[in-house]
């Protein structure tokens, strides 16, 4: 169904809408496809202009083969992944209690006011606690490792992922939890049998938008990994200061930063606009 | 975020100790790993840190005087500034544009939207990185097409082309975000207002800017602040795009704290250029949070 404006619409505004929508996806695709076909061009077609594989020159998987087979690029894959799971389980396993809290119970101080003082914590630029996390690694022995990097993004990702659920708690249906109440069933029990699994989409989708931040997060994996703990984001920003960059390498390496969370962040899609804009809007 | 103060499941009144440790843990954390940091960060400006020996001296607001006095701390400042100045506002527009676009609902808008889309979770470092063999003046992309039409930018070395750059890559990162929240804001607005409103005037221009704008306006502007916060606060994206270079002139605040910090580990200045940071920032995040009460309590 059109909408009525739409349909209101002359032939010249629709056709003027329509290239400004075409032209835009152009522009959001032209990066994505330019990156692919350099992943996939021998160095020697490299500089030349030659768009479209098959056609113009004949695809190769080399620079696939060359990046996945480096150690380093393999490590720093495993350590993405891992911070990215482990921080995202982490900030669900505090935050899910805690939003449910939120949603169905009153606290002295108002919850919205939680709410907020959970938001302050997001918004404030990182770079102030650069130095203190630094040190504080340093004292606990955890610098370089990745487990400093999951307790880092667990932070920076627990008060969205608070947000984002305690809308979803409240949202959804209590006629279960009343029921299973007058049947003499317990609150952490209710919470565990009945609120949580009726909240599984949702926890999944949250799970993912921590995923993708904890992932894509480069200030802190800057600067308290060198070796061991290096993670994606910090490998190419290395790879850019230490060497010229190769076009290939680096649309390969681009790739595989880029896509695990924007294809995984499409099962997300619903609960996107609420958490990103701080609750502010209802998906 | 509404929340409705009501007692617990079935209206008893009790005591129970399940909410308050679930919330208290969440909150031990939030704590334990923030403001301790940020209270110590606050002690770390006041201080001399030598590494290897850690403080070494008091120095009161020296940290701070230094850091003021030097030409590199206002140079970031400013090109943080230009940058976030520039970014926030041309995003939500482009943003709001798209987002009335595809909720117009034309053949294929589905498609339209996914793709719009797409770019809101790529790493910002690997979009600044690829940005160099889009901008390179040796068989990038968008070089490459600009000469075709004669067009020479020197866009990786000179100031002012890596900060067109960096834009450059920063709208196509994060209009996706404004479009995002433009759509969630529209999709508030029902048709029988806009039967209504094509009875008062034919012009779907007025029925953009007139209507929907005014209707969604609070959420975008908390859009458009979150857009100029962070871009304030951008480290990955024009720090692997350009280094910082040439030299130092476009190394925004966050790489130059980081640099401050993690190259020449001299952390008191660095922790003390952090709170100016947050000053300048935390006039921003207070005209956010207010407008955001606003739009939760409305």
């Amino acid at each position: 169904m059109r909408s009525p404006i739409w349909r209101s619409l002359s032939f010249w505004s629709r056709a003027f809408a329509y290239a400004f929508l075409a032209l835009w996806t152009l522009w959001t695709l032209l990066p994505f496809l330019w990156a692919l076909v350099n992943s996939l061009k021998a160095p020697v077609d490299t500089f030349s202009p030659k768009f479209i594989p098959v056609l113009d020159f004949k695809p190769v998987l080399d620079n696939w083969n060359a990046v996945l087979r480096d150690p380093n690029v393999v490590k720093a894959l495993r350590n993405s992944a891992l911070v990215g799971a482990l921080s995202a389980s982490l900030a669900l396993g505090l935050a899910v209690p805690a939003a449910y809290a939120l949603a169905r119970h009153s606290f002295p101080l108002p919850n919205q006011q939680i709410l907020l003082w959970f938001l302050s914590q997001r918004i404030m630029p990182p770079a102030v606690v650069l130095v203190p996390f630094f040190v504080l690694m340093v004292n606990l022995r955890l610098i370089d490792t990745v487990l400093a990097l999951v307790l880092v993004n667990t932070t920076f990702t627990l008060p969205l992922a608070v947000v984002i659920l305690s809308d979803v708690f409240r949202e959804q249906s209590r006629d279960i939890e009343e029921a299973a109440q007058l049947d003499g069933a317990g609150e952490v029990t209710i919470f565990l049998k009945i609120a949580l699994p009726l909240a599984r989409d949702s926890l999944i989708a949250a799970w993912l938008i921590c995923f993708a931040f904890a992932w894509n997060e480069a200030l802190f994996a800057a600067t308290l990994a060198s070796d061991r703990a290096v993670t994606l984001p910090f490998l190419i920003l290395a790879s850019r200061s230490t060497r010229g960059v190769d076009f290939n390498t680096a649309a390969v390496n681009t790739l595989i930063a880029i896509l695990p969370p924007v294809v995984l962040s499409f099962f997300a899609q619903r609960y996107l606009a609420r958490g990103l804009s701080f609750g502010a809007v209802k998906g | 975020m509404r929340v409705e103060e009501r007692p617990g499941i079935g209206g008893r009144r009790r005591i129970s100790w399940f909410p308050y440790l679930s919330l208290f843990l969440a909150v031990l954390w939030v704590v334990a790993f923030t403001l301790y940091p940020l209270l110590s960060a606050l002690w770390y400006s006041l201080n001399t840190y030598v590494l290897g020996r850690g403080i070494v001296g008091f120095v009161g607001l020296g940290n701070y005087r230094e850091v003021l006095a030097s030409q590199e701390f206002w140079h970031s400042l400013g090109v943080s500034l230009l940058y976030a100045l520039l970014a926030a506002p041309l995003e939500t527009a482009l943003g709001f544009g798209l987002a009335w676009l595809v909720h117009l609902r034309p053949p294929g808008y589905r498609a339209f939207q996914a793709i719009f889309l797409a770019p809101l979770f790529a790493m910002d470092v690997a979009v600044g990185y690829l940005g160099v063999t889009l901008f390179s003046q040796q068989g990038g992309l968008l070089d490459h097409i600009l000469r075709r039409l004669g067009l020479e930018i020197s866009w990786l070395s000179s100031t002012w082309g890596g900060l067109a750059g960096g834009l450059i890559l920063d709208i196509w990162l994060w209009t996706s975000f404004c479009f995002l929240v433009s759509l969630a804001g529209l999709s508030t607005l029902n048709e029988e207002m806009y039967e209504a409103a094509l009875l008062e005037t034919k012009s779907s221009w007025t029925v953009a800017f007139r209507i929907a704008l005014p209707v969604i306006w609070p959420v975008l502007s908390l859009a458009f602040l979150i857009r100029f916060l962070e871009a304030l606060k951008t480290f990955g994206l024009v720090y692997a795009l350009t280094s910082g270079g040439p030299g130092t002139s476009t190394l925004l605040l966050s790489p130059l704290v980081y640099l401050t910090t993690v190259r020449f580990f001299n952390f008191g200045h660095g922790s003390a250029m952090g709170f100016l940071f947050l000053v300048l920032a935390s006039v921003f995040i207070a005209l956010f949070f207010r407008q955001l009460r606003r739009v939760v309590e409305a």
